[in-house]
C-alpha cells in the first residue's frame, strides 16, 4: 500500500501506466476489438487515406491499417514479454548462483557478459537471427539473449550486497540449504530491481522488436509488426503518406508509457537511485542555491 | 598505464580468437550442410562436391577450423556466394561507408547534446530545461526508422530539398546523418545534463562563482571538465549505439554501408558475406571498448583496472 501510495504521487508515471494498461488491453482483445479482418486483402480498396471507415486508411494491399495497428500491439507485446521471461528467467537463476557462490564460475560468467556488453543488442540480434531464421520466435532468442547479461550482473550485485547481511549469515549457521537460501533470503531483496530492470527492458525490446521487423529478419509478413508496417508503408510513401501515422504513433506511445512508467517504478522502489528523469526541480534560478540540488550519488 | 594496455591486447587477442571460432562454428550451427549453402540451393551436384573439398568440409573438425582461422588471418574470407567476387574487397569499402555515417552522426550527436546538456543544466527548472528534457524524451521514443520515414517524406518528397537514397554527393549526406545522430543527441543529452547538474552542485562551483567567474565559464569551462569522466564514457559507448543505429539507418536510405550489407546477406544466406561483416563489426568494438578504458585512465589516473 505504502508502494502503492508513493507511485501514485508521481502523477506522470500515473498517467503513463494507464496508458500502459489500456495498450495491455488492446493486446489482449486485438482479434475482437479490431473493426475489419487485418489480414483481408482487397486490392481495389488499395492505399484509401484516413475516413470514417477506415479511421487509418488502408495499405497497399487494401488491409485495414487501424486493425493491423491493434493486431500488431499484440504481436508486439508477446514478443516483448517472452523475450523479458526468457531474459529474467535465465539470467536471474544464473546471476543468484554466481553471485552466492563466487570463484571460477563467477569469473567466466561475467567475463562472458562484459564481452556481450560490448556490442549494441540490434547486431547481436540479428546474429542471432543469422542461426535461430527471421521468424517470431528468433526474435525473441535473439532479444532474450542480448539483455540476458543485464539481468545477470543486476542480481549478481545484488545477491553479493547482501549475502554479507546478518540474516544470511545465520541461515547458513542455522543449517539451511543454498536453495533456501537464494530463495528465502536472496529472492526477496532482488524482485525489486528486477522488476524496475524488466519494465526499463521492455521499451527496448519493443523498438528493436520493431527494427528488426523493418529490416525484414523479425515479424514476417503477413503478420502485422509497427516496424513491418513502417516498411511496407515506405513503399509507397510518395502517394500515400498517411499510412505511416498509424504505427508510427503506436510504436511512439507505447515506448514512452514503458519509458515514463519504468523512471517512475524505479524512482519509487529504488529511491537511493537517482532516477534517468530528474524530476520536480526547486523553483529558484540556476545561479543560487547550488548546495540544494540534487546531487546523486 | 602501459601495463593496463598491453592487458587490455591480451583481451582483444582472446576476444578475437573467440569470435574466429563463433565464425566457423556459424558454418555447422546454421541449420543445413554448409557446402550447399555456399552453393546455393539450386547448385548442381558437381558444384556442391567441389565447394565441400575446397573448403575442407569432408575433413576432420579440427583441420577445418584451423585452415579456416589461417584464411581468416590472412584476410581470405572467401568468395561471396552471390557475385563471387572476393569478400574482403567487398566488405572493406562498405566499412568505410558505415565510418564515414557514423562518425559524422556521432559528431552532431557530441556537439548538440553537449550545447543543449550543458545549457538545461544551466537554467534547471527553467522553462528552457524542460523544453530540452521533453524534446529529448520523445527523442529517446521515435526510433529512427520512424524519424526516417518522416524526413523522407518532409524534406525529400514534399519539399523536395535533399536527395534521399544512396551517398553521391555531399547534401545525400545530410539526411542519414542528421536522423541518427537527432537520435542520439537525444539519448546525450539526458545524460549529459545530469552528469553536469552533478558537477554543477560541487563546491568548487560555489567557490567559482563567489569569486565572480561569469556563469558561462563556470558551466562551460569548470563544470564540463569535471562532468567529462562520465560523459566521455558515455559518448564511447554511444559510438557503438550509433554504429548499431547505422544499420537501421542504412537500409532506410539505401546507404551501401557494413550494416545494410550484413541485413541483405542474412536475408539472402549469403555466409562468406556474413561472417566477415560480423567480424569487422565485432572488431570495431573491441577496438572501440578498449579506447574508451584507455581514455578512462588517462583522463582519471586514480582509475586502475588492476
Amino acid at each position: 500500500m505504502d508502494f502503492l501510495r508513493r507511485f501514485a504521487q508521481d502523477r506522470v508515471g500515473l498517467a503513463f501506466s494507464f496508458v500502459l494498461l489500456a495498450l495491455a488491453v488492446v493486446a489482449l482483445t486485438a482479434q475482437w476489438i479490431a473493426p475489419y479482418d487485418p489480414f483481408a486483402i482487397s486490392l481495389r480498396q488499395g492505399m484509401r487515406p484516413p475516413s470514417w471507415t477506415n479511421w487509418l486508411g488502408t495499405d497497399q494491399f487494401g488491409r485495414d491499417v487501424f486493425s493491423r495497428v491493434l493486431l500488431a500491439t499484440q504481436v508486439t507485446s508477446k514478443i516483448a514479454i517472452s523475450s523479458i521471461l526468457f531474459a529474467v528467467l535465465i539470467g536471474v537463476p544464473v546471476g543468484m548462483f554466481v553471485g552466492y557462490r563466487g570463484g571460477m564460475a563467477e569469473a567466466i560468467v561475467m567475463r562472458m557478459t562484459d564481452v556481450l556488453l560490448i556490442f549494441p543488442i540490434i547486431l547481436l540480434a540479428i546474429v542471432i537471427v543469422v542461426i535461430a531464421g527471421p521468424s517470431e520466435r528468433g526474435v525473441v532468442i535473439a532479444l532474450g539473449l542480448s539483455q540476458m547479461p543485464q539481468f545477470i550482473r543486476i542480481t549478481r550485485g545484488v545477491t553479493l550486497s547482501i549475502k554479507e547481511e546478518l540474516y544470511v549469515e545465520a541461515a547458513i549457521a542455522a543449517g539451511a540449504s543454498t536453495p533456501s537460501i537464494l530463495l528465502r533470503h536472496i529472492w526477496p531483496n532482488i524482485s525489486a530491481p528486477i522488476v524496475v530492470q524488466a519494465t526499463l527492458t521492455l521499451p527496448v525490446f519493443v523498438l528493436n522488436t520493431a527494427a528488426l521487423s523493418y529490416l525484414g529478419l523479425g515479424v514476417q509478413p503477413p503478420n502485422p509488426e509497427w516496424g513491418q508496417m513502417l516498411n511496407e508503408a515506405k513503399e509507397v510513401l510518395a502517394s500515400a503518406p498517411y499510412l505511416i501515422i498509424g504505427p508510427s504513433v503506436a510504436l511512439f506511445l507505447s515506448v514512452l508509457a514503458a519509458n515514463l512508467v519504468g523512471d517512475a517504478l524505479q524512482e519509487t522502489l529504488n529511491p537511493k537511485l537517482k532516477g534517468r528523469r530528474l524530476k520536480r526541480p526547486p523553483v529558484f534560478g540556476p545561479a543560487r542555491l547550488p548546495g540544494a540540488r540534487e546531487t546523486g550519488n | 598505464m602501459l601495463g593496463m594496455i598491453v592487458g587490455r591486447l591480451g583481451f582483444m587477442v582472446l576476444a578475437g580468437l573467440l569470435l574466429i571460432s563463433f565464425l566457423f562454428a556459424l558454418f555447422h550451427i546454421i541449420p543445413g550442410d554448409p557446402a550447399v549453402l555456399l552453393a546455393g540451393d539450386n547448385a548442381p551436384k558437381v558444384v556442391v562436391d567441389a565447394i565441400r573439398k575446397a573448403y575442407g568440409f569432408d575433413r576432420p573438425l579440427h583441420v577445418q577450423y584451423f585452415t579456416y582461422m589461417g584464411n581468416v588471418l590472412t584476410g581470405d574470407f572467401g568468395v561471396s556466394n552471390y557475385n563471387r567476387q572476393p569478400v574482403l574487397g567487398i566488405v572493406i569499402t562498405r566499412v568505410l561507408n558505415t565510418a564515414q555515417l557514423a562518425s559524422l552522426a556521432m559528431l552532431f550527436a557530441v556537439f548538440v547534446s553537449l550545447a543543449f546538456g550543458s545549457l538545461s543544466a544551466m537554467f534547471w527548472g527553467n522553462p528552457l530545461d524542460k523544453v530540452v528534457t521533453v524534446a529529448s524524451l520523445v527523442g529517446i521514443c521515435l526510433p529512427v526508422f520512424v524519424t526516417g520515414i518522416a524526413m523522407i517524406y518532409f524534406f525529400g518528397v514534399y519539399l523536395e530539398w535533399l536527395p534521399i537514397a544512396g551517398m553521391a554527393t555531399w547534401s545525400n549526406y545530410i539526411l542519414p546523418v542528421v536522423t541518427l545522430g537527432a537520435y542520439q543527441a537525444a539519448i546525450f543529452t539526458r545524460m549529459v545534463r545530469s552528469c553536469m547538474i552533478d558537477a554543477l552542485g560541487k563546491d568548487f562551483i560555489v567557490t567559482a562563482r563567489a569569486k565572480g567567474v561569469p556563469e558561462i565559464q563556470i558551466v562551460f569551462k569548470h563544470a564540463m571538465r569535471n562532468a567529462l569522466l562520465p560523459i566521455v564514457t558515455l559518448f564511447g559507448l554511444g559510438f557503438g549505439h550509433t554504429l548499431g543505429g547505422s544499420v537501421v539507418i542504412e537500409s532506410i536510405f539505401n546507404w551501401p554501408g557494413l550494416g545494410r550489407l550484413m541485413v541483405e546477406s542474412v536475408q539472402t544466406r549469403d555466409l562468406p558475406i556474413i561472417q566477415a561483416s560480423i567480424f569487422f563489426f565485432a572488431i570495431i568494438f573491441i577496438t572501440l571498448n578498449m579506447i574508451v578504458d584507455v581514455l578512462y585512465t588517462w583522463i582519471d589516473p586514480r582509475i586502475s583496472y588492476d
